[in-house]
């Protein structure tokens, strides 16, 4: 039993069984709506999770390769009549792109000034997002984005991606695609490497690593994957605004690493889903949900600075030996 | 520039000694009015202990910040093997067979002892590039093989029992040991251990000398930087003294140990 509980393929199929099945609990739309942003915030934050807990750059400019891949993807189908999928490799290479060139410039930085670095890179990709009308239309707003075309494989009934549990699938297939292949690097010899870097970068060089080329890697690895995120994101609103990559989507992403655990893969992923959806599920409570939420994420951060995967970690730590106890009991 | 080109004042000039693994001539370095370093040449014998010494802030430790490439000198010249280092950065060193550790230990200190170790394998990793996406056979052998490695070299400094536990939860000596195995790791032709026995017991000295005298069998040239006179006399070769960033001197223990301008830097003038 605890082979199997141990075993990545067992977990796999799990999570594959799990999507397969959340459209069908899940039947209304709102929700459905709600399960693609999971979708999408779970590839924001893994995606900043490689940056940020592994090779341990603070990363504040999510947001804007976020934006970079929505507007290049969206762009390229809207004014050059692109396929999609053409489109969407183009939005992910730009985005990638993006952040190596980032990267290379804030190379000498780290800590808070990296922070800082990308954050006015994200200001400074907002405000070209905004004030770039004739491309982007600025405020305005792109409008009747298509989603995905359909897919057709042979002896298999037409996916139409107009129907929200099918963009789901989609999306999700494509998170945890992107979850499959961050966590098959860093459990690689590159997961040790950018470590080292997070841990000590004088002595990861001591060791013949490469740190500035390894960060390098890292934020290219990092922003494509949000580039992806982004090109989902807008085939599946239809709709393009500048303000939905404000630099405030950055630190949402950031609090989705931090509260899920970062350093782990799947902490960000619970992280992502469980800011995703408990905002939702306090639409009740008003304007009060802000406040609860903001409490929220503190209280992590203060009582939990592991997260969400600290926390399971000793509450199954503690069931093992109240069940231990037991058995030696009478 | 040849190896001969390089006339190092102290070396021995008999060509029976064998020959020169790594050469200095010239070394200057400054950091804005404090010159550290000036005008140091050494040459290090290929299977020999190496000694540094000299009182604190001697620059014994900016010369090895220099030699691992951590600094770039402001003049000088530096070969290793028949290779111009100048210029050459610390990662890329470490290809060529350079290793060291830290006076101030610098171990990744949220990692556990097994994986510190692992990481310096970083060099060593022969396995294509798809392998790091989908991990097949030679994945598996390259991961195995840098484990069971990793896990002798544990054995080597006396830590394979810690392999598990976090590597900022071992002993003061404990973290020294294990600096010394995650260098080795990546397969040193010459290791560079600065101030190796500050901080540990007798005991732990006795350990840490014995190794290095086995590493010396084995065939890897050993520079030690310290201020441990005992230690330095035990282990070392051949031992350059500095003193306020300059060379003082130039030779075997007993010849470090006779010469008058060492015992003065160290001892004071009036002593005797």
């Amino acid at each position: 039993m605890r082979a199997v509980l141990n075993s990545r393929l067992f977990w796999f199929i799990v999570t594959a069984i799990a999507i397969g099945l959340m459209p069908m609990i899940f039947t209304d739309s709102y929700w459905q709506t709600n399960l693609i942003v999971c979708a999408i915030n779970v590839m924001l934050a893994v995606g900043l999770d490689f940056i940020l807990g592994y090779a341990g750059q603070l990363n504040l400019g999510q947001s804007a390769f976020y934006g970079i891949g929505a507007y290049v993807s969206t762009l390229l189908i809207m004014k050059l009549g692109m396929p999609f999928w053409i489109a969407f490799g183009c939005g992910v290479l730009l985005s990638g792109i993006a952040g190596m060139l980032l990267s290379l410039f804030a190379v000498r930085l780290r800590g808070h000034y990296l922070a800082i670095a990308s954050l006015g890179f994200a200001v400074i990709t907002y405000q070209i997002l905004l004030n770039w009308i004739s491309l982007t239309q600025g405020p305005l707003g792109i409008y009747a984005i298509p989603p995905p075309p359909a897919l057709q494989l042979p002896g298999l009934p037409i996916v139409d991606f107009k129907n929200l549990a099918n963009l789901f699938y989609l999306t999700a297939g494509f998170a945890f695609l992107a979850y499959l292949l961050l966590d098959q690097l860093v459990r690689s010899p590159i997961g040790e490497t950018l470590t080292a870097i997070r841990e000590d970068e004088v002595s990861a060089a001591s060791l013949g690593i490469n740190c500035q080329a390894w960060k390098v890697f890292a934020f290219a690895v990092g922003s494509s994957v949000a580039g992806a995120a982004g090109c989902f994101y807008a085939s599946f609103v239809g709709t393009l605004v500048p303000d939905a990559f404000f630099i405030t989507e950055s630190f949402t992403i950031l609090a989705m690493v931090i509260v899920g655990g970062m350093g782990t893969l799947i902490g960000p992923v619970w992280g992502a889903i469980l800011l995703t959806v408990l905002p939702e599920l306090l639409r009740g409570v008003g304007d009060m949900r802000l406040i609860i939420y903001g409490v929220a994420v503190t209280l992590v951060v203060l009582f939990m600075p592991g997260g969400m995967v600290q926390a399971a970690r000793y509450t199954t730590a503690h069931f093992r030996r109240l069940l231990a106890s037991r058995g030696a009991g009478p | 520039m040849t190896a001969a080109a390089l006339v190092v004042p102290g070396e021995p000039q008999s060509s029976s000694e064998g020959a020169v693994l790594f050469r200095a001539q010239g070394l200057h370095k400054s950091f804005g009015g404090v010159r550290a370093v000036r005008d140091i040449s050494l040459a290090i014998p290929m299977g020999s202990v190496f000694a540094i010494i000299g009182p604190n802030g001697a620059g014994k430790s900016t010369l090895l910040n220099l030699m691992s490439g951590i600094y770039q000198p402001d003049a000088g010249k530096m070969l290793f093997g028949e290779v111009d280092m100048i210029g050459v950065p610390a990662h890329r060193r470490v290809r060529h067979g350079l290793a060291r550790t830290f006076q101030k230990i610098r171990l990744f200190k949220q990692l556990s002892v097994l994986d510190n170790v692992v990481a310096g394998f970083h060099t060593h990793h022969a396995i294509s590039a798809w392998q790091y996406i989908l991990h097949g056979a030679a994945f598996r052998r390259d991961h195995a093989r840098c484990r069971n490695e990793a896990a002798s070299l544990l054995a080597f400094v006396g830590l394979e029992k810690r392999a598990q536990v976090l590597a900022g939860s071992l002993s003061y000596g404990e973290q020294r040991m294990l600096e010394i195995a995650r260098a080795l790791a990546t397969g040193p032709r010459l290791l560079m251990v600065d101030e190796p026995a500050a901080g540990l017991n007798a005991a732990e000295v006795d350990t840490l000398l014995d190794r290095i005298g086995v590493l010396r069998q084995r065939g890897v040239t050993v520079v030690v930087v310290e201020h441990n006179m005992d230690l330095v006399m035990k282990v070392a070769d051949r031992i350059l003294v500095m003193d306020y960033g300059q060379y003082l001197f130039a030779g075997s223990p007993a010849e470090v140990q006779a010469n008058p301008a060492v015992i003065a830097a160290y001892l004071g003038v009036d002593f005797q």
